[in-house]
């Protein structure tokens, strides 16, 4: 076909996907994708019971038949899990730490570096924005986020297994927190997506390049910059903390067999 | 700089600070409701309270959320409780949201931050304010990741029984409809005006120099009215 050829057709098809009816598989992955986030980050916790169908449908703006279709597909992937009887309801599962390496599998390089490029543009911003906007209130959190992670570590001297996923989560939370002091609900909302697409490979790559006090001392001067209200240093900061550990993802990726 | 008395200020402030003062008033009028009946539930009487004694709240906060007037604004309301008031759980929230699609929904019910690095709500400032004392706190503008999904504003009160602080009674209002509400009183000032939160936050504004969410750090150059009481102010440039 020529480059610009058949406009009306072009024109027709553009008609048609907009004017089509949104597609009810559409909805449905939708909330499939907002529980699962809630669940990767931790907004949702494991063992949590979730409200009744009714009222989830409700809160979530759908209808009791696409809500259920969404649950039944969240059982499948072990996120849920629906117990009848007394006592019975929906609860949140959090999957087990899953290998890196087989995560890793998944993404093709291309793949990696898009999401970098992704993640970089937002965790920028964000940390750009919030260095504008902050205001003491906003920085504390922060700051509590980096103490309590230092508290977890210290009694142990290192990462132990009951430890990974503490700090992991915690790690989650001080990102969520530097995207929401942006003032921004959309670079928040996207942050909390990315963390949950990628934030555990992420932070398993800072913690295996460089250790912990590396990827403490980074979120430090992130926090830092903020509170400075310096932007452009909070922004390389933030670009750089996601562009190393993408890089060292890809290096892993490069090295695994097919 | 406080707009001096006498002094002849900018033509339809005072009725933006009237509306605006009436306007949190009542969101703070029901709250000192849901505060007050809150107080009598949990007040000593032989036994501990326990998460089903707050249900009698449900009427009252049902109320607050439907209907014209105040509850127009009211996008959640509930009480929060302080860790540990309850016998049967640590952490609690009776709190409700409105359904535009029904009757008003209950938001999770048990937040126990062993079991999410997100549930301890103790350092949220509409819980830190009124816990130090604070009569009437304004959170926000601030992004709301755990409850609205929106950029909102959470007003509290303490909730105190026997001298003893037993959680806080709050409010959540969206900023976006706080703005609708207020807009068309803002416009009518013949000047680049807008309403700033205590630490200088804007919350909306009739100039698209200054939107929700900036910062107005230097008050020194700004013609700055309290409205009423409230952690609020009418901002206009000098």
């Amino acid at each position: 076909m020529r480059w610009g050829g058949d406009t009306g057709m072009v024109v027709n098809a553009v008609g048609l996907a907009v004017f089509s009816p949104v597609d009810s598989t559409a909805r449905v992955a939708a909330v499939v994708r907002r529980l699962a986030d809630a669940i990767a980050v931790g907004l949702l916790a494991d063992g949590e019971q979730l409200p009744s169908e009714a009222d989830l449908a409700a809160r979530l703006g759908v209808s009791t038949v696409t809500l259920r279709e969404a649950l039944m597909a969240l059982r499948q992937q072990g996120m849920v899990e629906t117990r009848r009887g007394r006592g019975g309801g929906s609860f949140v599962r959090v999957p087990a730490e899953i290998d890196p390496a087989v995560r890793l599998r998944t993404y093709a390089v291309d793949e990696l570096r898009d999401l970098g490029d992704h993640y970089g543009a937002i965790a920028g911003a964000a940390a750009r924005l919030a260095a504008q906007r902050s205001l003491p209130s906003d920085v504390a959190p922060l700051w509590r986020s980096i103490r309590e992670t230092a508290a977890v570590m210290r009694p142990h001297g290192g990462a132990s297994p009951e430890t990974t996923g503490r700090l992991r989560r915690l790690d989650g939370r001080f990102h969520i927190e530097v995207a929401a002091a942006s003032q921004s609900a959309r670079l928040t909302q996207e942050e909390i997506r990315l963390q949950a697409d990628i934030g555990p490979l992420l932070w398993l790559s800072h913690e295996a390049r460089c250790g912990h006090d590396e990827t403490a001392a980074q979120h430090h001067a992130i926090a830092r910059a903020i509170e400075d209200g310096d932007g452009d240093q909070a922004r390389a900061l933030a670009e750089r903390h996601v562009l190393d550990a993408i890089e060292h993802l890809i290096e892993l990726r490069l090295g695994l067999q097919e | 700089m406080t707009a001096q008395a006498g002094y002849e200020d900018l033509p339809h402030t005072a009725g933006v600070l009237t509306l605006v003062g009436d306007m949190v008033g009542g969101v703070f009028a029901s709250l000192r409701e849901v505060r007050d009946a809150t107080a009598r539930c949990v007040a000593p009487r032989g036994r501990r309270t326990v998460t089903a004694d707050l249900a009698v709240l449900r009427p009252l906060l049902w109320g607050r959320l439907t209907g014209g007037g105040v509850a127009a604004l009211i996008a959640g309301i509930g009480f929060i409780a302080a860790p540990g008031l309850l016998a049967d759980a640590p952490w609690y929230l009776e709190w409700w949201q409105e359904n535009p699609g029904g009757d008003p929904v209950q938001l999770l019910r048990d937040l126990d931050p062993s079991s999410s690095a997100f549930y301890d709500y103790t350092h949220w400032e509409w819980y830190s304010g009124p816990l130090s004392g604070a009569e009437r706190t304004i959170c926000g503008p601030y992004v709301d990741y755990l409850c609205t999904d929106e950029y909102s504003l959470t007003m509290s009160v303490p909730v105190v029984t026997g001298g003893v602080f037993a959680g806080v009674a709050a409010a959540d209002v969206l900023v976006r409809r706080f703005e609708g509400a207020v807009l068309p009183a803002l416009r009518e000032i013949p000047a680049p005006a807008f309403l700033v939160n205590s630490g200088g936050r804007v919350v909306a504004s009739n100039t698209a120099r200054w939107v929700a969410g900036d910062l107005c750090r230097d008050a020194g150059s700004f013609a700055v009215r309290p409205v009423r009481d409230l952690p609020l102010s009418l901002v206009t440039e000098k």
